[in-house]
């Protein structure tokens, strides 16, 4: 994944310290969604690729999606150190974040690898 | 799936090609234009005013609990009590959003900038690709549909017979309209100007009143039920000190 940049987007929970007391830097919480955001986006892009370049058609391509996510996921979850409370609010945002905003993204650009390779 | 097209590949280097690459150099033009047309005007200094206030009352509001009770009875106080508290607007003071809108021509000018740069050029392309590219077949997506999306994905071409997946050149363009969003975010950064639907929720949430939101805001900071954190951070920065010390 490119698109990290881990030298300010890391929102410190001042973890003993204060027992119990939710304390979190807003502007750094945004800058993690986001860029879940974009390393979805770009996932999905480059997935589709993928997948119509190997010609994948219908339910395979839609499988391919899906795990392309999870391993986003799973390179998201590596790249907090799997301390993924300490940056996000919960695991939700991090399995399930946009990917449902890179679907059509990713729809597209297996459209196009495919008809390059296989169509025509 | 009836028998498959056989798909001239001049429509490919001719048509497809073309007409995606098209769409992403109009996307990455437009985002320059309207960039450049945006118009630094001069914001007005009492609505400044007013945000600053509200964020620092938002922020008073996080960190509560991080500032003795005094400290902050002291700063509600100096934010909402009923006399001269910042947060505090007296009543019939409060205009007119509706009206302050009509009395800037600036703001109805820069709207108006903002919705031309959004649909010349969409319907610019349109035309354009309506004139060069009608009634081409042009791709195939590659998992089958139903009938439904026949009106959908086969803009153009009124043939029935033809399988639902193939898609017409003018229906590509819609699909490179929504879908490209996603590279758009990527290669322009996240506030992109070509994020249209963003721009339809700003207009919508346009009769945005100040006076009203200092009222909420106070009221959020009336009811902020203080609870200091941090009774006893003396002995334990003194413990934790110690601890770094014997280490």
């Amino acid at each position: 994944m490119a698109v990290h940049d881990d030298s300010n987007g890391q929102k410190k929970k001042s973890s003993d310290a204060l027992d119990e007391i939710p304390t979190f830097n807003v502007e750094n919480m945004q800058n993690n969604t986001r860029i879940i955001n974009y390393s979805r986006t770009f996932m999905s892009i480059i997935g589709g690729v993928i997948a119509g370049i190997l010609g994948y058609t219908a339910l395979t391509g839609f499988i391919f999606y899906f795990v392309i996510m999870a391993i986003t996921t799973v390179g998201l979850a590596a790249k907090t150190g799997f301390a993924v409370h300490s940056f996000f609010d919960s695991w939700n945002q991090i399995v399930f974040d946009g990917i449902l905003g890179g679907l059509l993204s990713f729809v597209l650009f297996w459209t196009f690898a495919y008809d390059m390779v296989h169509i025509f | 799936m009836a028998e498959d097209l056989v798909l001239d590949t001049a429509i490919r280097d001719w048509v497809l090609i073309p007409l995606s690459v098209v769409m992403v150099l109009i996307g990455v033009l437009r985002y320059f234009v309207s960039k450049l047309m945006r118009s630094d005007q001069v914001p007005d200094v009492k609505i400044v005013k007013e945000g600053q206030l509200i964020t620092r009352a938002r922020n008073l509001r996080a960190a509560a609990n991080f500032i003795p009770a005094k400290s902050f009875r002291a700063r509600k106080h100096y934010y909402s009590n009923e006399e001269n508290g910042l947060l505090h607007v007296p009543k019939g003071q409060a205009q007119n959003p509706q009206a302050q809108m009509f009395s800037d021509p600036n703001m109805a000018m820069d709207m108006m900038k903002k919705n031309l740069s959004m649909i010349i050029p969409q319907t610019l392309t349109f035309a354009w690709v309506n004139f060069f590219f009608s009634g081409f077949v042009a791709a195939k997506i590659p998992f089958p549909l139903t009938q439904r999306f026949r009106a959908m994905l086969q803009n153009g071409i009124d043939l029935s017979t033809v399988d639902v997946s193939y898609v017409s050149s003018r229906s590509w363009y819609f699909l490179n309209l929504f879908g490209l969003r996603g590279l758009f975010s990527l290669i322009l950064g996240e506030d992109n100007a070509t994020d249209d639907t963003q721009r339809m929720m700003q207009m919508g949430g346009f009769g945005f009143d100040p006076t009203r939101s200092l009222g909420a805001e106070k009221d959020n900071l009336d009811i902020v039920q203080h609870d200091w954190a941090l009774p006893k951070f003396e002995q334990r920065a003194e413990s934790v000190l110690k601890k770094l010390v014997q280490q």
